[in-house]
């Protein structure tokens, strides 16, 4: 029974790594211009499509993850020059219009048509990263584990660890926060703004491409899976109140530990319970876990 | 002093939206000098200083620093080139720390190196001692005196040719108020151009060189400062 425990208990935390990693895209993205990408699970799902078509094609693992991040990197910086820029002068929030909304969510439903065309309305089985099959298990302790989810967490461990050095420890850091806390401000300390609000939406979407990379071998994947993952991240977002990284760390993980749990014993709706736990939590901590932490000045 | 002046403002006209803010405002500042211009509220003040760092292009007129002409600048370049703006309300980043807040400044003006870095840190430090003390809380926890010091150092750290200072007197009291125009007065003497824009004439004129009386959008009155201190009841007639 314990085994049970602990298997649940590494599968949800290697779907809460994965939640962590899209919810922080989401994050920097807002942090710095006060907007959400409404595609931010469809950035996955194509991350995850064209990983799988890479590595059944033969490609290496590595080159062919080299291979996604280039493209979805080119996604974000797309996303930023062609939907956010243009809908102000700055690329920054007015904080008068919403078209945003409209604008990241059609794009997200033509990625979805995009990959219905290219891969077809049917759910796929991504080949497995780091071992030779999906299910090849290494017993820790004495307890049965699949590798991949083991080295999912591992991994996740790894990019979440570099994403607070960029923020808290580079020059490219600091110039986030300050953009974020005001751009015209950020401009006469000599920031070139635009520059710093296309990397933050390149990073975010190369993190949702490293999530689709590792999120392939664990789940099956179709053209539709995106808004499942855009709606997680903004509950797990929402937990850390959209602007504090701990507390975004924390409840990917604590989600995705409760999701599995829940399908554990309710494999009809457990996806369910989580979320509407979510939605009790916002309504007595509205601004999240830490609310006193707030690093969202405006 | 230089010959050219270091900023030249010649017959600026701005607007916001259809609005005429500026008229015909003409100023310069050399290097060593330090120029006041002063007006009540809503003369236009932070507008000028906005059309001189090109956050607002003026509709008429030419700003000249640095012997260019900076209508094709963007105003982060303009900071990075030496023309360095305070703006407003001090805006330091409260969520960084004061020791982040010092680094961002020297970041974008190529001070790269430890070496200097240090050597740049311990003369604000100097300057301000209140910012050693304080370097590693978040900056949004400082007194708004520290602040506007934090502001003002920050700006050192960029190797300002031109500092422009809006309003830095704002809510703070009389004490800090001398300490920060004392050391704008000492920059100013030791060669940099400062250019500072105040409400509170008198402070203002005390350690100015050339002063402007701004209002409506228009310079009203101009004059070495000497000669304004002097004439008390007119400025303050121009400012009520
Ligand atoms: N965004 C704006 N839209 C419309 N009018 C504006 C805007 N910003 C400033 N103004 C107007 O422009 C005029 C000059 O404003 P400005 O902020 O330059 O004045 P100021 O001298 O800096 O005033 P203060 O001492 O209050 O800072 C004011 O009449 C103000 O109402
Ligand atoms: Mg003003």
């Amino acid at each position: 029974m314990l085994d049970t425990y602990l298997q649940i208990l590494v599968s949800g935390l290697a779907m809460g790594a994965i939640y962590t990693l899209t919810a922080k895209g989401l994050f920097i993205a807002h942090l710095a211009t006060h907007k959400l990408n409404f595609g931010q699970g469809d950035f996955l799902m194509v991350g995850a499509f064209l990983s799988m078509s890479l590595i059944i094609a033969g490609i290496p693992v590595l080159l062919a993850a080299l291979l996604v991040l280039i493209a979805l990197g080119l996604l974000g910086w797309g996303l930023e020059r062609l939907v956010i820029r243009p809908l102000d002068r700055f690329g920054i929030s007015g904080g008068s219009t919403y078209s945003w909304i409209l604008t990241t969510a059609g794009v997200a439903l033509i990625l979805q048509n995009i990959a219905e065309l290219v891969w077809g309305k049917s759910s796929h089985y991504s080949p497995p990263l780091f071992s030779e099959g999906r299910d090849n298990v290494i017993e820790i302790a004495g307890i049965n584990m699949f590798v991949e989810e083991i080295l999912v967490i591992g991994f996740a461990a790894v990019v979440v660890a570099f994403f607070y050095y960029m923020l808290f420890r580079t020059r490219w850091g600091r110039a986030v926060y300050t953009v974020a806390f005001n751009p015209e401000a950020a401009m006469l300390l000599g920031i070139n703004v635009r520059r710093t609000v296309v990397l933050v939406f390149v990073l975010a979407s190369l993190l949702a491409g490293i999530s689709g990379i590792l999120v392939g071998p664990l789940i099956t994947i179709h053209p539709h899976i995106g808004l499942m993952f855009t709606i997680k991240a903004l509950a797990v977002a929402a937990i850390g109140g959209f602007s504090n990284p701990l507390g975004i760390l924390i409840g990917g993980v604590l989600f995705g530990v409760a999701e599995a749990f829940s399908n554990y014993y309710d494999s009809a709706f457990g996806d369910l319970y989580p979320l509407i736990f979510v939605l009790v939590f916002l309504v007595f901590r509205p601004s999240g876990l830490f609310s006193e932490a707030q690093a969202d000045v405006r | 002093m230089s010959s050219t002046p270091l900023l030249q403002v010649d017959a600026i006209d701005a607007s916001i939206g259809v609005i005429n803010i500026l008229h015909g405002v003409s100023l310069s500042v050399s290097s060593g000098e330090l120029v006041t211009v002063i007006g009540a509220n809503g003369a236009g003040k932070t507008t000028l200083l906005r059309v001189i760092s090109n956050l607002l292009k003026p509709s008429v007129g030419l700003v000249q620093f640095d012997g260019a002409p900076t209508t094709a600048v963007e105003a982060h370049r303009l900071a990075r080139r030496g023309l360095i703006h305070v703006p407003q309300g001090r805006q330091i980043v409260p969520t960084l720390s004061v020791l982040d807040n010092l680094i961002i400044g020297a970041e974008r003006s190529e001070i790269v190196d430890s070496e200097t870095l240090v050597e740049n840190l311990e003369r604000e430090y100097s300057r301000f001692p209140v910012l050693r003390e304080r370097k590693d809380l978040a900056a949004g926890s400082l007194s708004g005196g520290e602040q506007q010091m934090l502001a003002v150092s920050r700006a050192l750290m960029m190797r300002p040719k031109l500092l422009m200072l809006d309003e830095p007197s704002l809510g703070l009291a009389p004490q800090i108020v001398k300490t920060i125009l004392n050391a704008l007065r000492q920059l100013a003497d030791e060669g940099l151009a400062v250019l500072l824009v105040e409400q509170v004439a008198m402070a203002a004129l005390s350690v100015a060189d050339n002063a402007h009386v701004l209002r409506n959008g228009e310079i009203a009155l101009s004059g070495t400062a000497s000669e304004l201190r002097r004439d008390k009841a007119l400025v303050e007639s121009y400012l009520g």
